[in-house]
């Protein structure tokens, strides 16, 4: 019986090795991944899904004369991102293009394709806005084409504030003299903030980040090693405590009850930093006591307003990224930018594309004026997964009176710059 | 032919199918394996005809875990002895990895030691509360009556609702600090009852307090003298146990408790001695007298695998040590430090490795003790000159006398300074304890000399716990009035002086998730909240109890608390062995609440070792790291689960 059965099992074997065996010569990859275009999408709508696969793609098939070409579109959120993304390129497969956020062109660096030879003649790249392009560059080389932007600029409730004739404050002096008007404590609980951070507390690693800008300071020296030992940092970091205390007299004082809806619109929030998702809608009459200003500077810099950028990248594990790059400059175009935009709700990254929009809603032609007059682009962070909590760690300490303002930059700096050298960043 | 020509469908039955044969072919290959094994072991033709058959049906199984388990684990192992970060090239580190994480070296290090310390707080204050609720709710569910299947379910249903991403944002919003369902009661409690307001104000301040303090010590904070109170105290409680009539069981009590005390000597060696810079060879020859200790006291009570557990044990942490020795860089078999080392190591390696050979009569212990000697003296030799104009056992002299050792303290870098956290001195005081326990077990058959260790010992441990106490007190003063008078904030142990210098004002409500001194009790009382699970492994073990002996019980005169204690609690012990080992691992695992709840507020007090390893891993692309952290959480698991096997003794499985 056992002898039957074991030959069996061999001629199921031979059997099972046949189709492998007697595969004929393979056709080139390319052939075969140009048949189907899969793109991995996070954090977007379904309405704006819908678009790309309704709209958008199925013009592009049609420029393209091929009507054999499908489009395969992958979703997810920011919280399994990394997980996934880290998952294709450890194995080499994946999606032709990739969604990125603003701070990853530093995070994958070689690990996407350098597009340069694709993109670097074509002409409408000038009409994209230049911080946009440098969020999307790593190591001199374009590595994807920048697709929305979120300017995230401070939203100041003028109704609501104490001395409406300061609004905006431009320095960190006037922005503490702000909050200290238009903030309330009572009964061992805050009442009003003057000022809230986009995580609903009082502390947010990429506003640090945007202080030490507006304060004049930069993240790195020019040997690429963390500056956060600077002035400005000190600066940066005195403003943040200083407020804090404000609102907070104490580490035991309560927060606001819980917020149903926009905090903007709550009445217990005179300003705050809110990404456009987490504002009411630009037709809302709230719009019309609503200032949008930028982050106030320090002694010797300039206010600041940071720019958020999401871009398509191509990974390197794809062999011709021609059909990916193709795509990107389909959906890039003007056209595109602006039907996106207007579905997705961000702001297009093309200058040629604003002008509608500008026209038609003031909202958005105050808060592209200040991205003119004040952006910058939240990019070039590197080892960013690391940064983050680390800053949140150390500037925690710091605000909460458990450490003290020297050993905060010293430990910032330190560790930082033991997290570059394990990433390469330093020499 | 090429699959890829073919449509989406036909590949997938392609796929299917060539699993199946892959699924057929690999099973009947383990059934062969088994059954050729058994041919060469020489067994009968119908015995390996059903090893074939069992195995080849047991094969999915054993080919699904050596793909999906195994080899991923063995990839693992290798991983975390190199630096593979995803896109960067692999380079092997030795035990880089570990030293960090062991250490708390850098950014990293010092998060996954936070991360360690809070799975513990999950682990220590968690499951005692969750075993307690579960418990509780199987009592009040055990008897019959209309809607008790209701209400079985009702506390059954947060079991399956607790991991549930819209369950745990309503924990969220009930803990609001401010508005929340939880505070606005407790708020409305206390404005109408006085006395609730003052005992609720209390329970903020010592809890507040214990976190406070807690969090200091996770965060690295130097504890000065009191880090010398807990071994005493430890001590204390265990010789007062061992007072009175002297039984067999207070003989297993003296020796277990000093090998628990030595494996966490052990471990605290292995971390921060073995894999830092080089030990102390006092501490070599020491520990190697404390595993000679353990291998004489089993040996003389006849526990022969102990015995073997310990001498292989021990043996092979030499030879780690040796190993690692030769594999730092500077160190080599010409550097003198190195072989100093290795010599210290051969003569703690040379009685274990006698201890191999002959039975364990009066003359092989009285050779082992004669070699412990030996041990001693070395010890005594390189301690005496050094140890006591240092800082090593000068401190227990002066805590013994009510002396106290920072008279001249200065300023609060020299505090930290003369009590480093880390310091091994402390060492001293829990080898004494561990010394002072075996001696009292291996004088077994000695009464009076018995008496005299144990009193003895508890007088020295009473007043070192005393006296230390007294002079922590002291040092944490001599900590605020420095500061103080320098103008500056006390960051030491600040959160727990921020919290205990005021009691609580009127308004004062807890913060829960919002603060990092109640987001740790705010997970723990949401896992409170789903011990359904437990609940009904309590509530089957409940009614397995026999009716008589509660019934002979009560014609002896028995009340309730005597019934649940002498009767409910022995019966239902297996049940509570279960709950105690899987609530263990559990809360070792904590991954998904935390993940669901944590903020930029509270991230690093809530982040558990799980995900620490998760976002080491899968955030920052660290794999060799991330590898090292899932090893060392998988050691701990696996040792203190042995360890609850080992000492179960209180569980009793008769009927």
């Amino acid at each position: 019986m056992k002898r039957v059965l074991s030959l069996l099992v061999l001629a199921v074997m031979a059997f099972g090795l046949l189709p492998l065996g007697g595969n004929t010569a393979p056709e080139p990859a390319v052939a075969q991944d140009q048949d189907t275009l899969e793109i991995y999408i996070t954090g977007l709508t379904e309405d704006t899904l819908n678009w790309f696969r309704d709209v958008a793609f199925p013009a592009f098939r049609e420029a393209k004369g091929d009507d054999s070409l499908q489009l395969e579109i992958l979703t997810g959120g920011w919280g399994d991102f990394d997980v996934t993304v880290a998952g294709w390129i450890t194995t080499g497969e994946g999606p032709d293009i990739v969604y990125l956020g603003s701070e990853y062109a530093a995070t994958y660096g070689d690990l996407l394709a350098d597009l340069d030879p694709y993109l670097a003649d074509w002409e409408e790249l000038d009409q994209f806005l230049p911080a946009a392009l440098d969020t999307v560059t790593w190591d001199g080389h374009l590595r994807g084409l920048p697709l929305l932007m979120s300017p995230r600029p401070i939203f100041y409730r003028t109704d609501l504030a104490a001395d409406p004739e300061a609004v905006p404050p431009m320095t960190f002096e006037d922005a503490l003299s702000f909050v200290e008007a238009n903030s309330a404590v009572a009964d061992g609980a805050m009442q009003q903030m003057g000022f809230m951070d986009i995580g609903s507390g009082l502390f947010d690693a990429q506003e640090f980040i945007a202080y030490i800008w507006s304060a004049g300071g930069e993240l790195y020296y020019e040997d690429g090693t963390s500056a956060f030992d600077s002035e400005e940092t000190a600066e940066a970091l005195q403003y943040m405590y200083d407020r804090r205390r404000i609102m907070m007299p104490t580490e035991t004082t309560a927060g606001l009850p819980p917020i149903e809806g926009y905090p903007i619109a709550s009445g217990s929030v005179v300003s705050g930093i809110f990404p456009m998702w987490n504002m009411p809608a630009t037709s809302d009459p709230i719009w019309e006591n609503i200032a949008i200003a930028p982050y106030p500077a320090g002694a010797n810099g300039e206010p600041v307003v940071q720019v958020f950028i999401d871009w398509l990248s191509v990974p390197e594990y794809v062999e011709d990224p021609s059909l990916a790059v193709d795509f990107l400059k389909f959906i890039g175009s003007q056209e595109n930018a602006i039907a996106l935009s207007t579905v997705a709700g961000f702001t297009p990254v093309r200058q040629d594309a604003w002008e509608e929009l500008r026209s038609n809603n003031p909202v958005w032609d105050q808060l592209l004026q200040a991205a003119v007059d004040y952006g910058r682009a939240f990019s070039d962070i590197r080892a960013s997964a690391e940064l983050r909590p680390l800053i949140v760690e150390q500037v925690n300490l710091y605000l909460s009176d458990q450490q003290s303002l020297e050993d905060t930059q010293l430990f910032l700096k330190e560790e930082y710059d033991a997290i570059l050298e394990e990433n390469g960043y330093l020499d | 032919m090429n699959l890829d020509q073919l449509g989406y469908h036909e590949q997938n039955l392609i796929w299917t199918g060539l699993t199946v044969l892959f699924i057929i072919v690999t099973s009947t290959i383990v059934g062969l394996i088994a059954s050729f094994i058994l041919r060469m072991a020489g067994a009968s033709e119908q015995e390996q005809r059903r090893a074939f058959w069992g195995f080849s049906f047991a094969g999915p199984w054993i080919v699904g875990f050596l793909i999906f388990v195994l080899g991923p684990a063995i990839a693992s192992f290798y991983y975390s002895f190199t630096d593979y970060k995803v896109g960067q090239p692999l380079k092997w580190i030795d035990i880089e990895n570990y030293r960090t994480l062991l250490l708390g070296e850098g950014a990293h290090g010092r998060r996954f030691k936070q991360a360690l310390f809070n799975s513990f707080y999950y682990t220590i204050i968690g499951v005692p509360l969750q075993i307690m609720a579960s418990l509780g709710m199987a009592l009040m569910l055990n008897r019959e009556g209309f809607g008790i299947r209701w209400f079985r379910t009702v506390y059954y249903l947060p079991v399956i609702l607790a991991g549930s991403p819209a369950a745990l944002l309503a924990w969220r919003y009930m803990l609001n600090p401010n508005g929340g369902f939880i505070n606005e009661a407790l708020k409305r409690f206390a404005e109408a009852f006085f006395v609730f307001d003052y005992l609720y104000r209390g329970f903020i301040y010592i809890f507040e307090g214990f976190n406070g303090f807690y969090i200091g010590i996770t965060r690295g904070n130097p504890v000065g003298p009191l880090k010398y109170t807990l071994p005493a105290v430890i001590a204390v409680l265990v010789l007062l146990a061992l007072l009175g009539e002297w039984t067999r069981g207070k003989r297993s009590l003296a020796t277990r408790s000093a090998e628990l005390l030595s494996i966490a000597v052990a471990y605290n060696m292995m971390s921060i001695g073995l894999v830092s810079t080089r030990v102390d060879l006092s501490w070599t020859y020491f520990f190697g007298l404390l595993l000679l200790a353990l291998v004489i006291a089993n040996g003389a009570q006849g526990k022969r695998l102990l015995v073997k557990v310990w001498q292989i044990g021990g043996l092979s942490m030499v030879a780690l040590s040796a190993f690692m020795t030769l594999r730092r860089a500077d160190y080599a078999l010409d550097n003198p430090d190195a072989q100093k080392y290795l010599i210290a190591l051969l003569l703690v390696a040379a009685p274990i490795v006698v201890s191999f050979f002959g039975v364990w009569d009066r003359r092989k212990l009285q050779m082992m003790g004669g070699l412990a000697v030996i041990l001693v003296l070395i010890i005594l030799i390189r301690v005496i000159p050094g140890q006591l104009d240092g800082d090593g056992l000068r401190p227990i002299g002066s805590y013994l006398t009510f002396g106290t050792t920072i008279k001249d303290a200065k300023d609060v870098d020299y505090l930290e300074d003369i009590h480093p956290y880390e310091y091994l001195s402390v060492h001293w005081v829990y080898g004494l304890v561990i010394l002072s326990l075996m001696g009292i077990a291996l004088l077994n058959n000695y009464p009076r000399q018995r008496h005299y260790l144990l009193g003895g010992s508890l007088a020295f441990f009473g007043l070192l716990a005393l006296g230390s106490f007294l002079d922590g007190q002291a040092y944490f003063n001599a900590f605020d009035d420095i500061a103080k008078a320098a103008g500056r904030p006390n960051y030491h142990f600040a959160l727990f002086h921020q919290v205990t210098d005021v009691f609580p004002d009127k308004d004062r409500v807890p913060l829960w998730m919002n603060n990092e001194l109640w987001s740790k009790p705010s997970l723990v009382l949401i896992t409170m909240w789903s011990s359904g699970a437990g609940m009904l492994i309590f509530l089957a073990a409940l009614k397995g109890v026999p009716r008589s002996l509660y019934e002979a019980a009560e014609v002896d005169g028995a009340n309730t608390l005597q019934k649940f204690f002498k009767i409910t609690l022995p019966m239902i012990s297996p049940a509570m062995f279960y709950n105690v080992v899987i609530g263990m691992i559990a809360a070792l695992q904590t991954f998904e609440s935390v993940y669901i709840l944590r903020t930029t507020q509270n991230e690093d007090s809530l982040a558990s070792a799980a995900y620490f390893l998760f976002v080491r891993t899968f955030r920052q692309l660290s794999i060799g790291q991330g590898a090292a952290a899932s090893w060392i959480l998988t050691v701990i698991i696996v040792t203190l689960t042995i360890l609850q096997f080992r000492y179960s003794q209180w569980v009793n499985y008769e009927v």
